[in-house]
């Protein structure tokens, strides 16, 4: 029974383990860029989701209209006015140390504004859940888990099925070979960027219903994202969403035998025999072997 | 016989030298030298960082690995194996040196991006291990480092470690200059400009970027170790910090990963500044605000550090008809032309 | 570029900073003439893990100097707080008491809040020869560093905080009491130290542990954590809390709608804030407490009354703690009649090794290493409200058994 409701858990965390590392494999993808700020730009969404219930008292979840599109620009602003500006030969190290001093400065601008103090939303269905074969699964958690799934749908979708989502894989398997054909990279890889942080927002959006959230507890994301798109295979997509799901899974899993925090290390024991033994990642990523 | 401009620079470094040495004569209070004694232990920290940054162009954000693995060494040889202080020190370094070997070849193997990964997530699994095995590191509740000096009023301890993290400066600095006029050193270069040629030329690259890399790790951990004892108090959270590694990365930028004492330079402006901003803005974030724009700025506008972009200036300002003979290395040459292009 | 030039530019940089570094250190001298106020140094979580009870100690901080200024001031000089954030965190603790002493040169200093922060603290006011008193460092450790200076302004310290509640529990008829106990703690020395003192002595009654958990202090997750305390279906469930960790637990444990016989949390349950954070089921909820407001001694009626004046709500117990931490310090400066760094120190500490103080909390007395002799009392809360249960004595409400759901 323990075991039931820990695959369910950790089937909920991973859909949104699996949300924000498509994210991060789009920015990859069109950029080479490891896109540190990632996490901390969903803390971020977490706590306008917050302030937006807290000012307002209307659900968290509407304010997705606001952060979504707002995200995208940001996005494709950065792209264009930032890490375009950056030397192509020492690209993929510089753009690791701006995103980061992105990350810092986000976790700085937080703390200044709304303090450390630790927040949380306070909503009459916190406490709700439903039984499911007789695990408990609470309203929160699955709200989080339709929002990121729906999300992750609707990205593959765009992706597969429209034009744009054509040009976008054009420029991420061969960025030279996309110009040839007619691609604007540069205008692709700004929407692209902007794409990946809109899932942030989503993320964060997701994450504010049910976590207790404070500025610096984006870097306790970055670590797992991070290795998941490197056992997923840096640059794809679906291998992020299975290596998502899969160590989501186990955290969740292993935290039964071994506790909250050893089990987190199983990010990190993944990561680093990825790298060992199969350093272009498990799922796909032919990109990887370069890089 | 030695020439004129190198008997300058000579005089120039002992007065750097002598300045640092009277520092805590000229500390109005004990608070100012307990800043200067962390401003040094970043000058140490970061100096120890640009042994494999700056000659070997591959940025580590996960050096605070070391520095918390060099200060918990020093602690837990103290505490659990009875070793005098300062032999706990040295022992702690050496492990710290032998276990850099293994993480060195699984991590230089893998160039750009995964080598960032993995620095970052190395800090993050050692802050996960240090705060879970709570039985033999103490855990969140920290682990208390025996004073060395027992009984010293604390004014007087600052003094003692500020000239001990001068010390080990010094040594840094010595080994990095050694290294820098060696053969290695060339070697090692070579292999930031362009590690594919470097190869091709009989450069033997990875056990050049390996022993760079346990070098660094060694005199980074000799600096945790050395703060371990004059801080006394440690929590994985701190020691394990992404933050530390950034600063490093962040001081060694911007003075200017090239120079012997770019690292330094960048150490005693930024050191100073997050001191400074501790003491002004002490109950908000807006240190790390700061650390993120100077860091933004830095990456964005001037990659080879404060030295070239003033020289730069300088050379555009004040000598517009410099000739074509000069003494200047390659790489002296390169930074110039990259920082103009 | 010529290297010469470098090298210049790095000395001038040098000399620029230690400048710098000096300039700002301007130390206000303190010759200690009675129209001097005297300074009290302190820093307190104010952001941060922390942050809660923090703003709790430093309103009771702030409550004991108006009330003393009101009076006349200490010695006839006015108090003046001098308070610093240290974001809950070790490093800045440190240097935060470094400032406070080596640069601001302040008279007194009070103790910080979280006994993660107490030990640090200690060391800086230890090592400047300074008197400390302390609000919040309850857990073993903080008297086994050694410290000569140090006392906890507070009744008992963390492992006898349940001790009413654990022989309540082994009175019960056994038929009746709970068998099966689930445990979560914090990874702090003063939430462990709640737990665990409640742990051994029910152990020693042979009720059994089914659960027992240990998470570090930014958990938020507490999904699993919660899962295996429902899944052993425990009769009682026990939290080495701090605050927003209880609040997580709980909200959790109501996610999976597990309905223990008795619940019993540290801290949290005795911050305003609790009940609105748990969606108001606080019906039966227990916590150990070293003050309450309805206590008779005499320094207690004055400052629930003045501190209701000023702050709109009565103190609590952190608040209460600070206070007492202020009425300790200032009975020890009455008593040796001086207040400044220095020699003057030892004569408060050597007065408050001898003497017993009358506070808010009662009289309180230590021995050598500074533990405080008293025992803390049990709250619940009854009927929406949180009150004293046990012991008999002080009891305001029947403790209610088994614990109504929530």
């Amino acid at each position: 029974m323990l075991t039931f409701q820990s695959v369910i858990l950790g089937v909920l965390l991973g859909g949104l383990y699996a949300l924000l590392a498509a994210g991060l494999t789009l920015y990859f993808g069109v950029m080479r860029v490891v896109m540190i700020a990632h996490s901390a730009f969903l803390i971020l969404a977490a706590y306008l989701a917050w302030y937006f219930h807290r000012e307002t008292g209307i659900d968290p979840l509407v304010s997705l209209v606001g952060t979504v599109p707002l995200f995208f620009v940001l996005g494709v602003a950065m792209q264009r006015l930032l890490i375009s500006r950056l030397r192509a030969a020492t690209l993929t190290m510089m753009s690791v140390l701006l995103t980061f001093a992105i990350a810092l400065l986000i976790e700085g601008l937080l703390g200044y504004v709304f303090s450390g103090t630790q927040r949380r939303t306070q909503l009459s269905y916190s406490g709700t859940s439903l039984d499911f074969f007789g695990a408990r699964v609470a309203v929160v958690k699955l709200i989080a888990f339709g929002l990121a799934a729906a999300a992750l749908l609707g990205l593959y979708v765009l992706l597969k099925a429209s034009r744009f989502g054509l040009a976008l894989r054009a420029t991420i398997q061969h960025r030279e070979a996309a110009q040839l054909a007619g691609i604007d990279t540069n205008r692709v890889a700004g929407y692209g960027f902007g794409l990946g942080l809109a899932t942030a927002a989503i993320g964060g959006t997701a994450l504010a219903l049910d976590t207790t959230i404070y500025p610096s507890l984006h870097w306790h994301w970055i670590g797992p994202l991070m290795a998941i798109i490197v056992v997923g295979g840096l640059g794809s997509v679906p291998g992020a969403a299975i290596a998502a799901m899969l160590l989501g899974l186990t955290q969740s899993l292993l935290q039964l035998p071994l506790g909250t925090t050893w089990a987190q290390t199983v990010f990190y024991v993944a990561l680093f025999a990825t790298l060992a033994f199969r350093p272009q990642g498990f799922f796909g990523g032919r990109l990887a072997q370069r890089f | 016989m030695p020439s004129v401009s190198s008997l300058l620079r000579l005089s120039v470094v002992v007065a750097g030298a002598a300045l640092a040495l009277s520092f805590p004569m000229l500390a109005p209070n004990p608070y100012i030298l307990s800043a200067g004694v962390v401003v040094a232990s970043y000058a140490v920290l970061s100096t120890s960082w640009n042994f494999v940054g700056g000659f070997t162009g591959y940025i580590s954000l996960g050096h605070g690995a070391y520095v918390g693995l060099g200060a918990y060494g020093t602690g837990l040889l103290i505490i659990k194996a009875g070793l005098p202080s300062f032999a706990a020190l040295l022992l702690s370094a050496a492990l710290v040196a032998a276990l850099a070997v293994p993480i060195g070849i699984a991590s230089l193997r893998v160039r750009g991006a995964s080598f960032v990964i993995v620095s970052i997530s190395l800090v993050l699994i050692l802050l996960l291990i240090f705060q879970s095995w709570a039985s033999f590191t103490g855990g969140s509740n920290g682990l208390v480092v025996p004073r060395p000096f027992p009984g010293l009023r604390r004014p007087d301890h600052h003094l003692v470690f500020f000239y001990l993290f001068c010390a080990l400066l010094a040594v840094a600095l010595l080994s990095w200059w050694v290294i820098d006029r060696s053969r290695f050193g060339m070697g090692l270069k070579a292999i930031r400009e362009d590690e594919d040629k470097a190869q091709s030329l009989g450069t033997p690259t990875f056990a050049f970027k390996l022993l760079a890399f346990v070098a660094s790790a060694t005199f980074t951990a000799l600096g945790g170790g050395l703060y371990a004892l004059w801080f006394g108090d440690l929590d994985p959270v701190f020691q394990f910090s992404i933050l530390t590694g950034a600063y490093m990365v962040l001081m060694a930028l911007l003075g200017g990963v090239r120079h012997l004492f770019g690292p330094l330079l960048g150490a005693l402006v930024v050191g100073s500044a997050l001191e400074y901003f501790k003491v002004e803005y002490g109950s908000t974030q807006l240190h790390l605000v700061a650390t993120g724009l100077l860091l933004a700025a830095v990456v964005l506008f001037m990659p080879d550090g404060v030295i070239p972009a003033l020289s730069d200036v300088y050379n555009r300002l004040f000598r517009p008809r410099a000739t074509s003979i000069r003494e200047a290395t390659a790489a002296e040459l390169r930074s110039q032309e990259e920082v103009r292009g | 570029m010529d290297a010469t030039q470098a090298r210049l530019r790095i000395v001038a940089g040098t000399a620029i900073a230690a400048l710098a570094l000096a300039g700002c250190g301007g130390a206000d001298d303190s010759d200690g003439s009675a129209a001097d106020p005297i300074t009290i140094g302190v820093s307190l979580p104010l952001t941060g893990d922390f942050s809660e009870p923090g703003k709790g100690v430093q309103r009771g901080y702030e409550a004991w100097a108006k009330i003393v200024n009101d009076k006349g001031g200490l010695l006839g000089r006015r108090v003046e707080l001098k308070i610093l954030d240290d974001q809950s965190n070790a490093d800045r603790v440190v240097s935060d008491y470094e400032q406070l002493l080596g640069k601001d040169a302040v008279d007194l200093v009070f103790g910080p809040f979280s006994t993660r922060l107490v030990i640090p603290a200690a060391r800086v006011a230890e090592e400047y020869g300074m008197l400390f008193v302390e609000p919040a460092g309850a857990a073993p450790q903080v008297f086994e560093q050694g410290f000569k200076n140090l006392f906890y302004a507070a009744p008992a310290v963390a492992d006898d905080h349940y001790n009413h509640l654990a022989d309540y529990i082994t009175k019960m008829p056994a038929s009746q009491r709970p068998k099966t106990v689930a445990y979560a703690a914090m990874d702090d020395p003063f939430a462990q130290g709640t737990a665990y003192g409640l742990k051994e002595k029910l152990e020693q009654a042979g009720i059994r542990t089914v659960v027992n958990e240990v998470y570090p202090p930014n958990t938020t997750d507490f999904g699993s954590i919660a899962a295996k305390i429902a899944a052993s279906k425990a009769d009682m469930v026990v939290g080495g809390t701090q605050y927003q960790d209880a609040v997580n637990l709980i909200v959790a444990l109501q996610q999976l709608n597990y309905q223990p016989k008795l619940a019993a949390f540290s801290t949290a349950p005795t911050n305003p804030e609790f009940s609105k954070a748990i969606g108001a089921k606080t019906e039966g909820i227990l916590a150990p407490t070293g003050y309450t407001e309805k206590a008779k001694f005499p320094s207690n009626v004055e400052f629930v009354e003045k501190y209701t004046a000023q702050f709109g709500t009565p103190p609590g117990e952190d608040e209460a703690n600070a206070y007492t931490t202020g009425q300790v310090v200032a009975a020890a400066v009455a008593a040796a009649g001086c207040a400044e760094q220095g020699d003057c120190q030892r004569k408060l500490v050597d007065w408050l090794r001898a003497n017993t103080v009358e506070t808010v909390v009662g009289p309180l007395n230590w021995d050598e290493a500074g533990r405080p002799q008293s025992a803390h009392m049990i709250q619940q809360y009854v009927d929406g409200e949180i009150q004293i249960v046990l012991p008999e004595s002080q009891k305001e409400a029947e403790f209610v058994f088994p614990k109504p759901n929530w």
